[in-house]
């Protein structure tokens, strides 16, 4: 820093104190920030499902179709679980187990998939047994954005809260994250 | 020369020196200054209430707390964001309403504030045109300058010089507020000639410009709707009064018959019944108000006063009021030296010690020329002088270290060469125009 920069600097501090900061924080509040100005492109959203994710709710429908994006949907199976059932069950059961969660979470895609497309959305499908939080992380770097189910990879509690899983995803992810 | 006088001389240089490089607290050194020549004795006490100008520390106590007050209701943020729409779009008008907004605002509340609360909209609304922010902020800093000059409470130096004279408020608008209009006229003019052709956006982005500045809601803004619109109220209230304030025995006589007819107000007390009426209106709490009182200003108007007031007392700017009065022909040659000399000065040191110094040496030369015109000079070089250079005036240091907080770099060379064109032209331009007043 040169002389004339640091003598601005030590003239503006003893002139204006701390009431530059106040005055950005008042502004703060009405206008965007340079991240906030930029309009990101959004191609590709992903929207994990699983078996606790009965629904894609209307307000969420209209906030994805703002976007020409193609929405691709994943019904994940919890590896952990599939392991757990195999090792305490027989192999037939096993398999009972997996083909009704495949034909349970076909079922979920198919009417997801149809509800979307009523509103003019494309969709992809697809299913696979893996690790609920961290396959999402992964498969998001290939998005510009997910669309998270607050009670996905939850349970069935009947609170409002948003599950875990959901904030570990929204902290982890660095594409824009919707919440429904 | 006597060792109490080489001692003013020495404290004067030095403090005005720790001011210029401003490594320790302006109000700091002011302070120290004003410390050495109390302590040994070239400014006893008597002589000290006498110095320190009181009407100036008042004037600038009673705008704070009326400027605080009422910035807490979003004023200002509403009056950046309705400047910023009315611009639709168009740089230059942004440029224009801006300057003007900037000058209107200055010549009634205090120019830092002013471009404090203005500066961070127009870097917004550079951002969203995607152009360069020099020029918006160059010329808000130029408009700040000329619209202080304008009024009797717009710019510190006229207020010293208001309150050390006895000078009227309308007698500031009448002499200085014409020449001000012309003045912005020409930065204008200069502006757009200097800048304009940097100023171009595609109608595309102009049109998603207008979109982006209309989402602004002005009404968010304002965070109090009481206390905004009692801040209206009293601000206009005030102002009204500084226009009548040598007179407002007349006025008052007429409702009040016991009210002396020849009464006047003096400006600090125009503006501390303004901060009564607003916090009393108001309810706001007065320690929170008091708490933003700028106390390092007040102390350092008061430290500058005590040191000045040495020189006075130790004979030197007598000293130097009979050396000019000796090589100084006519009121035309007086006025030319005084405006260009403060001119030039305030460019260096910063208006404001400036102006402390030249006051008691006007008042001096009082004894053997007529000075009238001298204080016109004064507040023009002075007040117009601060646009010379980065340090030249407050609101300078306040919009080129936010821009530099900001990333965006106005050198000091850089501003210097505008600054000092600026200088010079509205400078001739006001000293032309007092000249065919006083002079011819």
């Amino acid at each position: 820093m040169g002389y004339s920069s640091s003598l601005i600097q030590r003239k503006f501090k003893d002139i204006v104190g701390k009431r530059y900061d106040s005055v950005l924080k008042e502004y703060s509040e009405f206008l965007l920030t340079e991240e906030e100005l930029l309009v990101p492109e959004i191609r590709s959203i992903l929207v994990p499902l699983d078996f606790f994710v009965h629904d894609i709710t209307d307000e969420a429908i209209d906030v994805l179709s703002a976007y020409e994006a193609t929405i691709s949907l994943a019904y994940i199976t919890d590896a952990g679980v599939v392991e757990i059932l195999e090792r305490a069950l027989n192999q037939s059961s096993t398999e009972e187990f997996r083909a009704k969660k495949e034909e349970y979470g076909r079922e979920l895609l198919e009417r997801t998939a149809a509800k979307l497309e009523e509103h003019g959305l494309s969709t992809q499908t697809r299913m696979f047994v893996g690790h609920k939080g961290d396959d999402v992380v992964q498969m998001a770097k290939n998005h510009d954005m997910v669309a998270l189910c607050r009670r996905y990879a939850d349970g069935e509690s009947t609170d409002a809260s948003i599950s875990p899983i959901v904030l570990r995803i929204c902290q982890r992810v660095e594409t824009p994250a919707l919440i429904y | 020369m006597e060792i109490v006088a080489l001692i003013a001389i020495a404290v004067f240089l030095f403090t005005y020196a720790l001011i210029v490089d401003e490594r320790i607290h302006r109000a700091v050194a002011a302070m120290f200054g004003a410390a050495i020549v109390v302590f040994i004795g070239i400014v006893p006490w008597e002589a000290l209430l006498d110095h320190v100008d009181f009407g100036t520390i008042l004037l600038l106590m009673g705008m704070m707390i009326i400027v605080n007050t009422a910035r807490g209701s979003g004023l200002f943020e509403y009056i950046a964001i309705r400047t910023a729409k009315l611009a639709k779009g168009s740089p230059i008008r942004v440029l224009i309403l801006f300057a003007l907004v900037t000058a209107v605002v200055s010549a009634f509340l205090d120019n830092v504030t002013t471009v404090l609360l203005l500066t961070p909209m127009l870097l917004y609304i550079a951002k969203v045109m995607k152009l360069n922010p020099i020029p918006f902020l160059v010329t808000e800093i130029f408009a700040s300058n000329v619209g202080g000059a304008a009024t009797l409470i717009g710019d510190p130096p006229n207020i010293m010089i208001g309150s050390a004279t006895g000078l009227s408020f309308n007698e500031f608008v009448i002499h200085l507020g014409p020449i001000m209009v012309i003045n912005m006229a020409i930065l204008l003019l200069m502006m757009y000639l200097i800048y304009g052709r940097s100023m171009k956006v595609d109608p595309e982005e102009r049109e998603e410009m207008v979109r982006t500045l209309n989402d602004l809601d002005e009404r968010a803004a304002i965070v109090d709707r009481s206390l905004f619109n009692k801040s209206l109220v009293v601000i206009g209230f005030v102002i009204l009064l500084f226009f009548v304030h040598d007179r407002i025995g007349e006025i008052l006589h007429v409702v009040l018959p016991f009210v002396d007819p020849a009464m006047g107000l003096e400006p600090a007390e125009v503006a501390l019944i303004g901060a009564a009426i607003l916090l009393f209106w108001s309810r706001q709490s007065p320690e929170e108000i008091f708490e933003k009182i700028e106390w390092p200003a007040l102390f350092f108007f008061g430290g500058l006063f005590v040191i000045v007031g040495a020189l006075v007392e130790t004979g030197i700017i007598a000293n130097i009021a009979a050396i000019m009065v000796e090589n100084v022909g006519s009121t035309g040659e007086a006025m030319f030296i005084v405006t260009w000399f403060a001119a030039i000065a305030s460019a260096i040191v910063d208006n404001i010690p400036l102006t402390a110094a030249m006051i008691p040496l006007i008042q001096d030369l009082g004894a053997t020329m007529d000075v009238y015109p001298l204080w016109w000079s004064l507040a023009l070089g002075a007040c117009l002088g601060g646009n010379g250079t980065a340090i030249g005036a407050s609101a300078n240091v306040v919009v080129i270290g936010i821009a530099e907080r900001e990333g965006i770099n106005i050198s000091f060379v850089d501003f210097l060469k505008v600054g000092m064109l600026v200088l010079f032209v509205t400078v001739a331009v006001g000293l032309g125009i007092l000249w065919l007043k006083f002079a011819m």
